[in-house]
């Protein structure tokens, strides 16, 4: 066995470390690149906020098409829903909520869903790979992957996915599904397909960005320039327009980091070709070796 | 073969479209259009579309259809029946608030431009900058409608949808006759007093159209929530905008604010000048000339008619043609010190005959 004395093995601790560091630093291959998995071709939809209108017929909608008892469409026109601020659930993909607005005759109407993230931190939390983001923009849950961890509940930034509580056998969890079987089908998703006002213009991305910004440059008096969802979390397929301040409608903040972003360079980049594991038993069969040495030295 | 003929087919509806019906009749200058000074069919030129400029509806309210049934993008499966729109009601109304290019919001010369020419049918489409017809119908109408009502429910204009369509006798529909008010009193705060305005008398003795003051209304103007009633800040300017029209409101405040309420604006009792025998008829600027003066006009008829002379004057406009005697002489006979009202005959007969038993003529 060649010896080795107590520099040399910090030596080998010391450069073993700045591998690691290195490969954890450097910019790796994220679960949900656009690169690996986006197609330019990939769809997107426009919420304006000003047009909005709040007939709440997309939910209506939206919970026909997925078969979650919509009941009567005329339930619907009740406006003392908006008393309370809701959230998507077990029951519904899709809620619309009032804000107060500059015109007591027009509250804004903000619709919300799952925002379909480009990079989607769902996706990259699921431990089975139960979530994952389509080609066509729609980030899917699978039922038959799914162990009910519920780590995407946690991880997405919009609070999204919702769980079925009151079910002990079987839960699932809810989300917006932008109509992946419809669109297959050449339909629209049904939300898009019912608003009546076209307050949801369904197009691909990079063309729904250009009508945004058109729209902005337009009717500087009607929007704050700002498209929520075009850098948010490094993208969304989802966007928004709107006339106030995104913050005072109860959007998260959110810088262009992707939410998954950190913690995946950090776990790639300690298991990235097995060199930090590596490091780490070396280390610590370096420790096991200098300290068998020592007490073989106490031996003698 | 197959780009072609659907490059043909694009084309041949656009021409259609685009194509003025009297190209050479506009009143527009041709470099509103074009940049060169002759542009020809291969060489049209063409400048972006100066929309704002050219939209005209050649329309008036009573040629315009009364009613229009919305069906353009129906579908079996849709959850309510098409809108029966009451165009007219709506279109007369329009009058007073932006007019027709309200909703007609683009239309080159010619012909009236229909929705759909312009707003897709489909709304899985290429160009989204154009809202599809359907939701470009609903905003115009929710636009509005939700303004001074929050209710826009979707029966609110629909009927449901039944599998057998019938379309349900569609009439014409009208706004509801508007009662115009008498008199309105404005209670002042800045001038301490009051403004009493006669609303009918504008109308009916001034002669004045209902777009003469609501120029730029909106709907709800009237139709408006009580809980919005108190929203409203003028400023001083647009108070004034109805009136400044024909009332000087920047320097003569005391013509019309007053300490008290005021009584109507009658021409004979306020003025002295009795308008109702020779005058009923004339517009108020026939004889005030003078825009927003309406004071210091002289009673006398050649304050106004100073081309009257004893050559050209035809008495018998005043009701009374002079007979074969009385015919050659001068006004001043009968109208001693150009007093018209109490015409003499002392200069020429004695006591026993007088006006207004014995005439000079024959009283029309």
């Amino acid at each position: 066995m060649a010896t080795q004395n107590r520099r040399d093995f910090l030596k080998t601790v010391s450069s073993i470390g700045i591998v690691t560091a290195g490969v954890a630093a450097t910019p790796t291959k994220l679960k949900a690149d656009p690169e690996n998995i986006l197609s330019n071709e990939r769809n997107g939809v426009l919420v304006d906020t000003t047009v909005c209108i709040g007939c709440r017929r997309c939910e209506w909608a939206c919970k026909k098409s997925h078969d979650m008892q919509p009941g009567s469409i005329d339930d619907y026109d009740d406006k003392s829903i908006f008393d309370i601020k809701r959230r998507p659930d077990h029951t519904t993909h899709t809620v619309i909520n009032a804000y107060k607005g500059n015109s007591i005759s027009k509250p804004i109407m903000l619709k919300a869903q799952c925002m379909h993230c480009d990079k989607p931190a769902c996706v990259s939390a699921c431990i089975v790979g139960a979530f994952s983001k389509k080609e066509n923009g729609s980030v899917v849950w699978d039922e038959s992957k799914c162990i009910g961890c519920r780590y995407c509940m946690v991880a997405c930034p919009f609070q999204i996915p919702a769980f079925d509580y009151h079910k002990a056998i079987e839960p699932d969890i809810h989300k917006c599904d932008f109509c992946a079987e419809r669109k297959g089908n050449g339909k629209l998703p049904a939300c898009v397909e019912i608003c009546p006002v076209e307050a949801l213009t369904f197009g691909n991305r990079a063309d729904l960005v250009t009508l945004a910004k058109d729209r902005i440059k337009k009717n500087p008096k009607r929007y704050v320039d700002h498209i929520y969802g075009e850098t948010e979390v490094g993208g969304t397929s989802w966007m928004y327009l709107s006339s106030v301040d995104f913050a005072t409608l109860d959007f998260p903040v959110l810088s262009a980091d992707t939410a998954p972003g950190v913690s995946e360079s950090i776990q790639h980049g300690i298991f990235a070709y097995f060199i930090p594991p590596i490091a780490l038993y070396a280390l610590l069969g370096g420790i096991m070796y200098i300290s068998k040495q020592k007490s073989n030295k106490e031996e003698e | 073969m197959k780009f072609f003929s659907m490059l043909i087919l694009l084309i041949i509806p656009v021409l259609c479209i685009a194509q003025p019906t009297q190209h050479s009749e506009l009143k527009f200058n041709c470099s509103l259009c074009h940049s060169c000074e002759s542009p020809t069919k291969t060489n049209p030129c063409l400048k972006a579309c100066p929309r704002a400029e050219i939209i005209t509806v050649h329309h008036s309210a009573e040629e315009a259809p009364g009613y229009i049934i919305l069906d353009k993008f129906k579908n079996v499966e849709d959850n309510y029946a098409p809108v029966n729109f009451s165009h007219k009601a709506h279109a007369e109304m329009s009058v007073m608030a932006g007019g027709c290019e309200m909703c007609h919001h683009y239309n080159p010369p010619g012909r009236v431009v229909a929705c759909s020419e312009c707003h897709s049918q489909s709304r899985i489409r290429d160009d989204l900058r154009t809202p599809d017809l359907k939701g470009a119908l609903h905003r115009q109408c929710i636009d509005c409608h939700r303004l001074w009502s929050s209710d826009v429910a979707c029966a609110d204009c629909h009927h449901e949808n039944i599998t057998n369509i019938n379309k349900a006798d569609p009439v014409d529909r009208y706004h509801p006759q508007i009662e115009e008010p008498e008199r309105l009193v404005y209670d002042t705060d800045e001038m301490e007093g009051y403004v009493t305005f006669y609303h009918s008398d504008h109308t009916n003795i001034f002669g004045q159209e209902c777009n003469d003051c609501h120029k730029q209304e909106s709907c709800v103007s009237c139709h408006i929530e009580e809980q919005m009633l108190g929203n409203i800040n003028l400023s001083q300017e647009e108070k004034h905008d109805a009136c400044s029209g024909c009332h000087d409101t920047d320097g003569d405040c005391e013509s019309c604010h007053k300490e008290q309420i005021t009584p109507g604006f009658y021409h004979a009792v306020s003025t002295g000048f009795n308008l109702s025998k020779y005058h009923s008829k004339v517009e108020c600027g026939g004889c005030h000339t003078t825009p927003k003066v309406f004071k210091g006009l002289s009673g006398s008829c050649a304050a106004c008619h100073k081309n009257w002379s004893l050559e050209n004057f035809e008495h018998s406009i005043t009701g009374l043609s002079l007979d074969e005697n009385h015919s050659e002489n001068d006004c001043e006979d009968c109208h001693v010190e150009n007093d018209y009202k109490n015409p003499t005959c002392d200069n020429c007969h004695d006591e026993e005959i007088f006006y207004p038993d014995f005439l000079p003529g024959i009283m029309k």
